[in-house]
């Protein structure tokens, strides 16, 4: 085909100032995200529940106990992975978000966008691997709803679930509660999900024996209350823009700053292998089976004992502290006796040959 | 992983960065050529643990730095066409050209994908034989022999569905400019350990008689910098100048004849422009005639999209190592990493968003640390 | 500027023309093209691997040399600061060396 008959003015193409549109990179959990969050959700809806802006909400309800409520909305390509589909993370997500309030999870709703030409039996192992998860996870699926759209519009299919859990002893782990002193772990290895996610997907063409680590992480939340109760100062499931993003957050909501320490420990072999290959790095893959937990120092060796204790948690490890130096910001020591910062990703993270 | 993790071992490191610091009688100027090792110098703060022995100049060894911005705006044309099906590597992604970058054509409706391999996207036009599918070949002498290979396959196969839109530069030229820039302040230079991988060494024997500038060909291991740095350091130390390699594990004196063969079949010497230095000559590579059919440039006419660079970015006189970021109006306040306007600020490792990260920060002195611990065992 | 990885060669095999291979990065497999390495490389090297193109063969030997040479240069440096604490017995603690 010949370009012969375009007018080629103007340096750029496109037309100039355009209207800004939303880019992927706005759902990748780094600087994108919280501006959209920022300059546009929070302004119009600020009340003091939603500007925490924890994993979810924490709610009045009868007496002393109060309520915990969190939202998220699924997509991922492929729908089917290596260690679970869509349906377990929409019900492991949700429930993983409520958990980090220090909640119990009591009941589920979701909601699906399917997409006209869905296999029915596609739709069914999602929904009997969704419901499995529930059950594990003792909770029931309460109240749904269901909507198809057009041929090409959904990707397959879409689902938003909302988790309520309830909060019953004041146990109320937040992002704001981290303390210096503080000692930082994480429940397991890093990077699984992300990187089994990439591979399945089958751009970049390659395999890795890896699985989603997708879990409900209640017991091991449930392991850390009755253990070291108010020594548990914040739990966050570091999913989307992985456990660098998790943390940025936790250092900015609490004024604190965070150090790391020997988190190249907690790659496993294969991640690591992918985020060489492909210049990644594995800070920012997401995870959906692992917390971060912020703990007192004095009940450290005790939190990392009850995790290691179940099988969730059998590879725990203390990542870093809390510090009073440069608060807002994470940095990792090198193994130089160096640092360098590790910094919220303007966008979603791509393979890099530089 | 079995020959990168022993190079990193952070016992040896400190060995080496002791060996340095002793070594040195003063304050040595170097420059790493390749943004790979910049990479690694940044993340593993080797620059911080030289401080006072080895200043390291962050040099112009990057695609993404040196591509020029007339390139990025051809690149965004195709890519906002419709029949279209842009690729790249991710890198060129967030890029900025005069208006926009790939990622908001991407939002604008273009089909632009991610390849890990030149290869991929010549597969991708197999697959697609109703679309054109271009791919922007940028890179070094390192990324020429695979995106030569997918142009000869493609002509090879018959893939007419397939061009590349050529943005390739080489390592020695570069050098040159520097050196010979009045300003300069490189004493000795890293030299690429990959490029020097596919093209051998002995094209730097001139450059450091010439200049009397010691150059090192180094890996990206924290282990094969430092080593590198002080074979740089005894070379100084001892008005040597010579062409050294480090990083024997990979590096033959002359290189993969095979991948030089290809490359010199596909591509002949052409002049460049770079990004905030300007046009160099014969400092590139362009297709040669038989190759013309896959040629982006000529396939979609695109001579008549020119661009200048903004002037009130100074990424030029960063990348020659004239002025450090924060020293340029811009820096921080029209350009930021989140809307880069120059290409040092657009990669985490990019010399200005590094500045840009480390101005926020009030790093507390690693060494007084180090020492603090010592002193309580 | 280039990415490259070393990873070990799997398998090797004709792909239409071209001597492909499967690489594998620490239990990452990705296909890769070998044809600048045809002749030089068996299943069980390792190779340099830059945007799926095997680049070079990893001169094992070469790489225990300079490994050997920097962990000697090392542990020299340990005996000294070792040799230097006796000598001088209780006095000021030195900041160790590595």
């Amino acid at each position: 085909m010949s370009g012969k008959a375009l007018a080629v003015g103007p340096a750029c193409p496109v037309p100039a100032q355009d209207v800004e549109r939303v880019q992927l990179g706005h759902g990748s959990g780094g600087k994108l995200s919280r501006q959209l969050l920022r300059d546009r959700f929070l302004p119009r809806f600020s009340n003091p529940a939603l500007d925490l802006l924890g994993d979810g909400a924490v709610l009045p309800a009868t007496g002393s106990s109060r309520l915990a409520m969190s939202t998220d909305t699924f997509v991922v390509r492929p729908l089917e992975f290596p260690g679970g589909n869509i349906g377990t993370l929409a019900v492991h997500g949700t429930l993983n978000d409520v958990a980090m309030m220090g909640a119990r999870p009591m009941a589920l709703s979701a909601g699906f966008v399917l997409e006209e030409g869905l296999p029915l039996d596609l739709l069914d192992r999602i929904l009997d691997a969704m419901a499995e998860a529930a059950r594990q996870a003792g909770v029931d699926l309460v109240a749904g709803d269901t909507k198809v759209v057009e041929r090409g519009k959904a990707d397959g299919l879409y689902i938003s679930t909302t988790g309520l859990g309830l909060i019953a002893d004041g146990f109320t782990p937040s992002p704001q509660a981290a303390e210096v002193g503080d000692v930082v772990l994480v429940s397991g290895p890093i990077g699984c999900h992300g990187v089994t996610i990439l591979a399945t997907r089958g751009d970049i063409g390659f395999e890795v024996e890896t699985e989603s680590d997708t879990a409900s992480l209640h017991p091991l939340v449930e392991r850390l209350r009755k253990s070291c109760g108010d020594a548990v100062h914040v739990l966050r499931d570091p999913t989307r823009g992985g456990v660098a993003s998790a943390l940025n957050e936790i250092a900015e909501a609490s004024d604190i700053g965070v150090e790391l320490d020997g988190i190249e420990k907690a790659v496993p072999a294969p991640v690591q292998g992918a985020c060489e290959m492909l210049g990644l790095d594995p800070l920012y893959v997401a995870n959906e089976g692992i917390l971060v937990a912020f703990i007192a120092a004095s009940a450290a060796d005790q939190a990392l004992a009850v995790l290691q204790g179940h099988p969730l948690g059998r590879e725990a490890r203390i990542i870093g502290r809390a510090v009073d130096r440069h608060p807002g910001m994470v940095v990792a020591r090198t193994g130089l006796g160096g640092t360098r910062i590790v910094d919220l990703l303007p966008g979603a993270q791509l393979p890099r040959i530089c | 992983m079995k020959y990168l993790d022993e190079y990193r071992d952070p016992q040896l490191a400190r060995t080496l960065v002791a060996r340095i610091k002793e070594e040195s009688s003063r304050p040595w100027v170097m420059m790493e050529v390749c943004g790979g090792q910049t990479h690694t110098i940044v993340r593993q703060g080797i620059g911080e643990a030289l401080s006072g022995s080895v200043e390291m100049i962050h040099g112009p060894g990057c695609p993404v730095c040196v591509t020029p911005l007339e390139q990025i705006d051809r690149a965004l044309h195709l890519a906002s066409r419709p029949e279209v099906i842009f690729t790249s590597f991710g890198d060129m992604l967030r890029v900025p050209g005069s208006e926009c970058d790939l990622q908001q054509i991407r939002a604008r409706g273009g089909e632009v994908r991610v390849v890990y391999s030149p290869l991929d996207a010549l597969e991708l036009a197999r697959n697609n034989p109703d679309r054109e599918v271009v791919f922007f070949a940028v890179g070094f002498e390192t990324t020429a022999p695979a995106n030569a290979m997918a142009v000869w396959r493609a002509r090879e196969l018959g893939v007419e569905n397939f061009s590349v839109l050529v943005s390739h530069v080489t390592v020695p030229p570069a050098m040159v400019a520097i050196l010979e820039s009045p300003d300069n302040r490189v004493q000795a230079f890293l030299a690429a350990g990959h490029v020097c991988t596919v093209m051998g060494w002995t094209e730097y024997l001139p450059l450091a008689e010439r200049y009397r500038v010691p150059i090192v060909v180094t890996g990206f291991e924290p282990l094969d910098i430092l080593e590198g740095i002080l074979m740089a350091v005894r070379q100084l130390e001892s008005g040597r100048y010579e062409v050294e390699n480090q990083y024997v594990r990979s590096v033959t004196r002359q290189g993969n004849l095979p991948a030089q063969d290809l490359v010199s079949r596909v591509f002949h010497l052409v002049d460049r422009q770079w990004r905030g230095i300007g046009m160099i000559p014969s400092s590139g590579l362009g297709l040669r005639e038989p190759f013309a059919a896959h040629d982006a440039e000529r396939k979609f006419a695109l001579e008549g999209i020119t661009a200048d660079e903004p002037s009130v970015c100074r990424a030029g006189d960063v990348l020659r190592g004239r002025i450090k970021p924060n020293e340029c109006g811009a820096f921080g306040k029209a350009c930021t990493p989140e809307r880069p306007l120059g290409a040092p600020m657009v990669s985490s490792e990019g010399a200005c968003a590094a500045y840009y990260n480390f101005k926020r920060f009030p790093a507390p002195d690693p060494r007084a640390a180090d020492v603090a611990a010592a002193r309580a065992l | 500027m280039c990415l490259g990885i070393p990873g070990r060669i799997v398998s090797l095999s004709d792909g239409g023309g071209l001597l492909m291979g499967m690489v594998d990065f620490g239990g990452v497999r990705r296909e890769v093209c070998f044809a600048y390495l045809d002749g030089q490389v068996e299943v069980g090297d390792y190779a340099v691997v830059h945007v799926g193109f095997a680049i070079s063969r990893v001169d094992e030997e070469e790489a225990r040399r300079t490994y050997e040479a920097l962990k000697e240069m090392s542990e020299l440096d340990e005996l000294d600061w070792m040799r230097e604490v006796a000598e001088t017995g209780l006095g000021p603690l030195k900041e160790r060396p590595a």
